[in-house]
C-alpha cells in the first residue's frame, strides 16, 4: 500500500513521497510593456495598448524597456537570488493566436536571477508534517513576454485583445523540493504575497494576474534522494517521473491538483504500471487531472537566442540601490509586528494586517501607529498597549464597518490621522468604547467634522466624577453590602477579590465609562480602613 | 541631364525592360513627375533631391506594398517607412518603386518569386535563354544596371546585394553591419541582414551610402554614436601613404572558380599594382567552414522570423478555419509560402530542434567567430568591436583590404538554375558568405573583361576591417578609374 505517502518519518519501503516543483509566472507592475513603448493596461478597451512590435509586423525590432528590471530586481531580491551581471533573452517558438511572432521572448539560456530560496512557515499555512519551517530552493527566475487576451466566440471563433501582449512577467522556478500539496499552495501563496509587499506583482491570481505549473513525481521510500538513482530534475536526483499540469489559477487548484495527480500516480504504481512523463490539465472544481498532450506530443520549442537583443548587463550600484529601498518583507513584517513593541499583534491580527489588500492596510496600520506614537506621552507611550489597540481598531471597528456596508477597502474612507484621533480619545478614556464606535461610525458613513469636534459639539466626553461623588457611591455600595464588608473586614488578605466584586458593582450601576476601577477600589479600601 | 529628363528616361527604360521583372510595384509616371523637381536650376541642396531610387520588396514603404515577393504578403501595407526609406525621402530622393527578389531574401538567382523571376538577356557568348541577375536583390541589380532607376537599396544576408551587382555589372556595397538601421527591412537573418546600395557608379553608392547612414535608436542593432566615434578615430589614426596593403586568401582560389573570372582577378591584382599599391597572400583557413555554418544560422534565424506569418493579424490567410489540416496555421502557411522559403524553414528548425541544435546551431556559432579571428589576424586596423588583445592570431603579413572575385562563375542561365539542386545553388554564396559572417564591409565592383562582352558581368569584391567602409569605397573608387 502507499498510504501516509507524504509522512516523512514513514517506516515502510513500500511508502512513498511526492517531490513537487512549482513555476509561477506573475505579472511585473511596470509602465511599459517589455519591450515597447506601449503602455500596459489592465481593463482598457481591447487593442488599445499595442505598438507595432507587440504585434509583430514585418519589419519592426524589439525595444527592451530598461524600467521593467526594478521590480524584477526587487523580486530576485526578495527570493535571495544571485542577479546575474549579463542575462539574455531568447526565443521560444510555438504556434498559437495568442502569440504573434510565433515565439514568446523568454529567458532560458541565462536567466537574470539564479540560486535562491523561500521559506514558509506554519503561519503560511504549510502542512504540519512540514514541522516549522521549510526552506524551498529557486532555482532561477526569468523575465517574459506575457500572451494576448483570447475570448471563445461561439465554437470555432476568438476574439484576440492584444492589449496583455508583452506585458512583462516574471516566471520563478523552484526546486522539487516540496513534499505536501498543502505546503505547494502556501509556497505559492506566499510568492504573491511577498511579490504584493514590494509592489512588483500587477495583480493577484485571484485578477489572473499569476499563474502557476506545477510538476509532480512520486518516490518509493527507500530510494533516497540524491542516491543516484531516479530521475533529476535542476540537480534533484533520486525522483521518480514526473508530470506537469499547467495553468493553475488559484492557490486551492494547486493544492486539489497535485493531491490528485500524486493519488493518480500512486495508484498506477500500485498496479504495477509506469508514469509517463507528460503535460496534464485541471479544472477548478474537477477530482482528477486529465491529460493534454502526452511525450510524443510535446512540443520542441527550439529555443534560440534573439538575435536582435543585446545582452541586459544589470550593475551591482543599481542592485545596491533597490535593496536599500526595499519595502518590508512579509516575514520580516510578520516578526516586526507580533514581536516588537509597540506593536504586539496577535498572529491572527498580524496575518490579517499584513495580508489584506496588497499591502495597503499594512501601510495605514503602521501610519495610525506612528500618529498616536508622536501624539502620546512617554508615560502614556510606556503604559496603553497602543499597537494592539490600533490593530483591533482597524481590523475589527474599522473593517467591520466596510464588510456591514460590503463596500471595498479605501484607506481615504477615515483616514489614518483620524482613527488614531479615536484611538488617542480611548486610551485616554476621554471617551467610552461604546461612544468611540458610534463616533467612528459617522465618520464612516460621511460625518464630515473632525473627531474632536464631534466629541465636543455632541458632547459624547465621559464627564469624570468628582471625589464628594465616588465617596458617596463608595458609600452607597458599602451599605447595600453589609455582609461582603463583614467578609472583607475578617480577612482583608483574603477579601482583595471582594473589594474588586463591590467596585464591580458600581461600575455597573453608574454610566459607562465614569468609574475609573483603580481610583473606587483605593476609596472602597479607605473607607474600610485596610490596606 | 535634368533631373525631370533623367526621371522621363527611368520611366522609359521600366516600360522597355518591363518583361525582365524588375519591379513588383512601380509609381506612376504621374506621381513621379509630380515630385521630380522640373528645370535646371532645381533646388541642389539636398543630396538626392530629384533622384529615383528603387527599393527591394522586403524594406517597407508606406506608398507601395511591401511584398517581399510572397504570397503571404500580397498587398500588404505597411503602416510606416523604414528609417533608410525616411531618410533618402529627407535627404530628397523619390522611390521609384519595389523591387522583385527572391521571397523574403532566400535565393541566389531571385527567381523564387511569387510575382515571377528577374531575369536578363543574354549575350551571345551564354547561348540560349535569359541568364541569372543573381540574388536575392536581383530586381534592385537589374533596375539599376538597365537605367530604370538612378540607384537602388537592396539587403544582403549572405551575398544578395553583392552576387546581382556582379551578375548585373553594377556596384553593389554591403557596408558593416550596424552602420545602416534595420528598422522597417522584413528580418530574414537578423544577425547577417544589411541594408546594402546597388548603383552606377561609386560616387552615387557613396552618395546613398551617406545620406541612409547613422544611428537608429528604433534598431536594437545599429552601432551606436560612441562607437561610430572610436571607429573614426581609429580610422584617422592610420598612417595614410595613398598606397594599399592588398590581400589575396588563398582559401579563395579554388578549383571551382571559372577561368575567364580567375583571369578577371589576376587583371584587377595587376592593375592595383600597376598603381603602386602591393599585393600580399593571406591565410583565411575558417573560410570552408563558412558556407555550411550560414547555412545553418541563417535558416534558423528565417526559420523564427517567419514565424510570425500566420495570417491572423495581416497578410495573407486561407480560406478555411486556422485549425484546418490539423495543425493550427498549417494551410496559410502552406499556401503563403514558396518551395524555398519553406526549405529553409524546415532546415533551420531541424538546427534549432532539442535533438540537432548542439551539433549544427551551437557549431555554427563556433564557427562563426572563427571566420570572424581568421578577419582580424590579417586586417591591419584592428576590430574596433573586439578587445584589445583579442585581435587575431595571424602571424602573417597585415593588409588593408581583400580582393575576391564575388561570385566563382559568370551568371548562369535562368532554365539551369531551375533545374538545379537546391545545395548546388547555395555554392554561389561562398566567397560573400565569410564577409557576411563577421559582419564587414565589402563592395561588389563590376571589372573589364577581354572578352568584349557589352556589359561586364563579373565582379570583384574589395572587403575590408568592421567599420574601415570608406576605404573599401576609396579602392573601389581607385578600380574604376583603372
Amino acid at each position: 500500500m502507499f498510504g501516509g505517502l507524504i509522512t516523512p518519518h514513514a517506516q515502510s519501503g513500500k511508502l512513498s513521497t511526492s517531490a513537487t516543483e512549482v513555476e509561477v509566472h506573475a505579472e511585473l507592475n511596470t509602465a511599459k510593456k517589455l519591450f515597447s513603448e506601449a503602455a500596459t493596461s489592465v481593463n482598457e478597451p481591447p487593442n488599445s495598448h499595442v505598438a507595432l512590435f507587440d504585434l509583430a509586423f514585418p519589419g519592426t525590432q524589439p525595444h527592451f524597456q530598461g524600467a521593467t528590471l526594478i521590480p524584477a530586481i526587487r523580486a530576485a531580491i526578495a527570493f535571495n537570488c544571485q542577479i546575474q551581471r549579463s542575462s539574455t533573452f531568447d526565443r521560444k517558438h510555438y504556434f498559437y493566436q495568442d502569440q504573434p511572432a510565433g515565439y514568446q521572448i523568454t529567458q532560458y539560456y541565462e536567466p537574470f536571477a539564479k540560486d535562491g530560496h523561500i521559506v514558509l512557515y506554519p503561519h503560511d499555512g504549510i502542512a504540519p508534517e512540514d514541522g516549522n519551517s521549510v526552506t524551498v530552493g529557486i532555482k532561477q527566475i526569468q523575465m517574459e513576454q506575457d500572451t494576448a487576451k483570447t475570448i471563445l466566440q461561439g465554437n470555432d471563433t476568438y476574439l484576440l485583445d492584444f492589449n496583455r501582449v508583452s506585458h512583462p512577467l516574471i516566471e520563478i522556478i523552484t526546486l522539487p523540493q516540496i513534499h505536501s500539496p498543502a505546503t505547494a499552495a502556501a509556497c505559492v501563496r506566499k510568492i504573491q504575497s511577498i511579490l504584493e509587499s514590494i509592489n512588483a506583482l500587477n495583480a493577484g491570481m485571484e485578477l489572473g494576474g499569476m499563474r502557476a505549473d506545477v510538476n509532480v513525481s512520486i518516490r518509493k521510500r527507500g530510494t533516497e534522494v540524491d542516491s543516484g538513482t531516479g530521475h533529476q530534475y535542476h540537480g534533484v536526483s533520486g525522483l521518480g517521473q514526473r508530470t506537469e499540469i499547467k495553468n493553475l489559477s488559484s492557490f486551492k487548484a494547486v493544492e486539489d491538483s497535485i493531491i490528485a495527480e500524486r493519488n493518480r500516480q500512486i495508484q498506477i504504481l500500485e498496479s504495477g504500471g509506469v508514469i509517463e512523463g507528460e503535460t496534464r490539465g485541471w479544472t477548478i472544481g474537477g477530482t482528477e487531472t486529465r491529460s493534454l498532450r502526452g511525450k510524443e506530443g510535446e512540443i520542441d520549442y527550439r529555443y534560440m537566442p534573439d538575435p536582435d537583443i543585446a545582452p541586459v548587463i544589470i550593475g551591482e550600484d543599481l542592485v545596491e540601490h533597490i535593496h536599500a529601498t526595499m519595502p518590508l518583507l512579509p516575514d520580516d513584517a510578520f516578526s516586526l509586528l507580533t514581536l516588537k513593541t509597540p506593536y504586539g499583534l496577535s498572529i491572527k491580527d498580524a496575518k490579517t494586517v499584513h495580508n489584506l489588500d496588497e499591502g495597503e492596510r499594512l501601510d495605514y496600520y503602521m501610519e495610525v501607529v506612528q500618529t498616536l506614537e508622536s501624539e502620546l506621552s512617554d508615560s502614556e507611550r510606556a503604559s496603553m498597549p497602543y499597537g494592539r489597540t490600533a490593530g483591533n481598531w482597524l481590523l475589527h471597528e474599522l473593517g467591520g464597518l466596510f464588510s456591514q456596508s460590503e463596500e471595498p477597502w479605501d484607506a481615504s474612507r477615515v483616514r489614518p490621522d483620524t482613527l488614531a484621533s479615536v484611538i488617542l480619545n480611548v486610551l485616554r478614556k476621554r471617551v467610552t468604547g461604546k461612544t468611540a464606535k458610534q463616533l467612528l461610525a459617522n465618520l464612516f458613513h460621511g460625518d464630515s467634522r473632525t473627531a474632536e469636534e464631534i466629541i465636543e459639539q455632541d458632547n459624547l466626553a465621559v464627564k469624570p466624577m468628582s471625589d464628594e461623588e465616588y465617596h458617596a457611591m463608595v458609600k452607597t455600595v458599602l451599605d447595600n453590602n453589609q455582609d461582603t464588608v463583614r467578609v472583607i473586614l475578617r480577612d482583608p488578605q483574603a477579601g482583595k477579590s471582594k473589594v474588586m466584586w463591590l467596585v464591580g458593582q458600581m461600575i455597573r450601576g453608574a454610566e459607562e465609562g465614569r468609574v475609573d476601577a483603580q481610583k473606587a477600589a483605593g476609596i472602597v479600601r479607605e473607607q474600610l480602613n485596610i490596606p | 541631364m535634368s533631373l525631370l529628363q533623367h526621371a522621363r528616361t527611368c520611366l522609359a527604360n521600366q516600360v522597355a525592360n518591363k518583361s525582365y521583372n524588375a519591379f513588383i510595384s512601380r509609381a506612376t509616371e504621374e506621381q513621379l513627375l509630380r515630385v521630380v523637381p522640373d528645370g535646371e536650376n532645381a533646388s541642389t541642396q539636398r543630396p538626392l533631391e530629384g533622384k529615383l531610387i528603387a527599393i527591394k520588396d522586403n524594406i517597407c514603404t508606406t506608398d507601395f506594398p511591401t511584398t517581399a515577393a510572397s504570397r503571404i504578403l500580397h498587398e500588404f501595407p505597411s503602416p510606416y517607412d523604414a528609417t533608410v526609406v525616411s531618410k533618402l525621402r529627407d535627404a530628397g530622393g523619390v522611390v521609384a518603386g519595389k523591387t522583385n527578389l527572391d521571397e523574403f531574401g532566400m535565393g541566389s538567382h531571385s527567381i523564387h518569386s511569387h510575382v515571377g523571376p528577374v531575369s536578363q538577356p543574354s549575350s551571345m557568348e551564354h547561348g540560349e535563354g535569359q541568364l541569372s541577375v543573381g540574388g536575392s536583390s536581383g530586381g534592385s541589380a537589374l533596375a539599376v544596371a538597365t537605367d530604370q532607376c538612378w540607384a537602388s537599396l537592396g539587403t544582403d544576408t549572405g551575398g544578395s546585394v553583392r552576387l546581382p551587382a556582379a551578375y548585373t555589372g553594377v556596384y553593389g556595397f554591403k557596408p558593416s553591419y550596424g552602420l545602416l538601421s534595420r528598422w522597417g527591412v522584413l528580418a530574414y537573418a537578423n544577425s547577417l541582414d544589411t541594408v546594402g546600395i546597388l548603383a552606377k557608379d561609386v560616387d552615387s553608392v557613396k552618395s546613398l551610402f551617406h545620406a541612409v547612414n547613422g544611428y537608429d535608436k528604433k534598431d536594437p542593432t545599429s552601432l551606436a554614436e560612441s562607437s561610430r566615434r572610436r571607429i573614426t578615430e581609429l580610422v584617422e589614426q592610420r598612417k595614410r601613404s595613398g598606397r594599399y596593403r592588398i590581400g589575396v586568401p588563398k582559401e579563395y582560389n579554388t578549383s571551382g572558380i571559372d577561368p575567364k573570372i580567375k583571369s578577371a582577378w589576376r587583371a584587377t591584382l595587376k592593375a592595383l599594382q600597376s598603381k603602386g599599391h602591393s599585393i600580399h597572400p593571406v591565410s583565411l583557413p575558417a573560410t570552408k567552414l563558412a558556407l555550411p555554418a550560414y547555412y545553418v544560422l541563417a535558416p534558423a534565424e528565417a526559420a523564427s522570423n517567419l514565424a510570425k506569418y500566420d495570417g491572423v493579424r495581416y497578410g495573407t490567410r486561407s480560406s478555411g478555419p486556422d485549425t484546418s489540416g490539423g495543425v493550427l496555421f498549417s494551410q496559410t502557411r502552406s499556401e503563403g509560402f514558396g518551395d524555398e522559403v519553406k526549405r529553409r524553414i524546415l532546415l533551420g528548425n531541424y538546427s534549432l530542434s532539442a535533438e540537432a541544435i548542439d551539433n549544427y546551431f551551437i557549431q555554427a556559432q563556433k564557427v562563426r567567430r572563427l571566420v570572424q579571428r581568421d578577419f582580424d589576424g590579417v586586417f591591419s586596423l584592428r576590430n574596433s568591436l573586439v578587445d584589445e588583445g583579442g585581435d587575431g592570431e595571424g602571424e602573417g603579413e597585415r593588409v588593408d583590404a581583400l580582393l575576391v572575385p564575388t561570385a566563382p562563375t559568370l551568371p548562369p542561365l535562368v532554365k539551369d538554375v531551375k533545374r538545379q539542386d537546391p545545395v548546388a545553388a547555395y555554392m554561389n554564396d561562398v566567397f560573400t558568405v565569410p564577409t557576411s559572417l563577421a559582419g564587414l564591409p565589402a563592395i561588389s565592383v563590376p571589372v573589364k573583361t577581354d572578352h568584349g562582352a557589352a556589359r561586364s558581368q563579373i565582379g570583384m569584391q574589395i572587403i575590408s576591417q568592421y567599420g574601415d567602409d570608406e576605404l573599401v569605397l576609396e579602392i573601389a573608387q581607385c578600380l574604376s578609374e583603372s
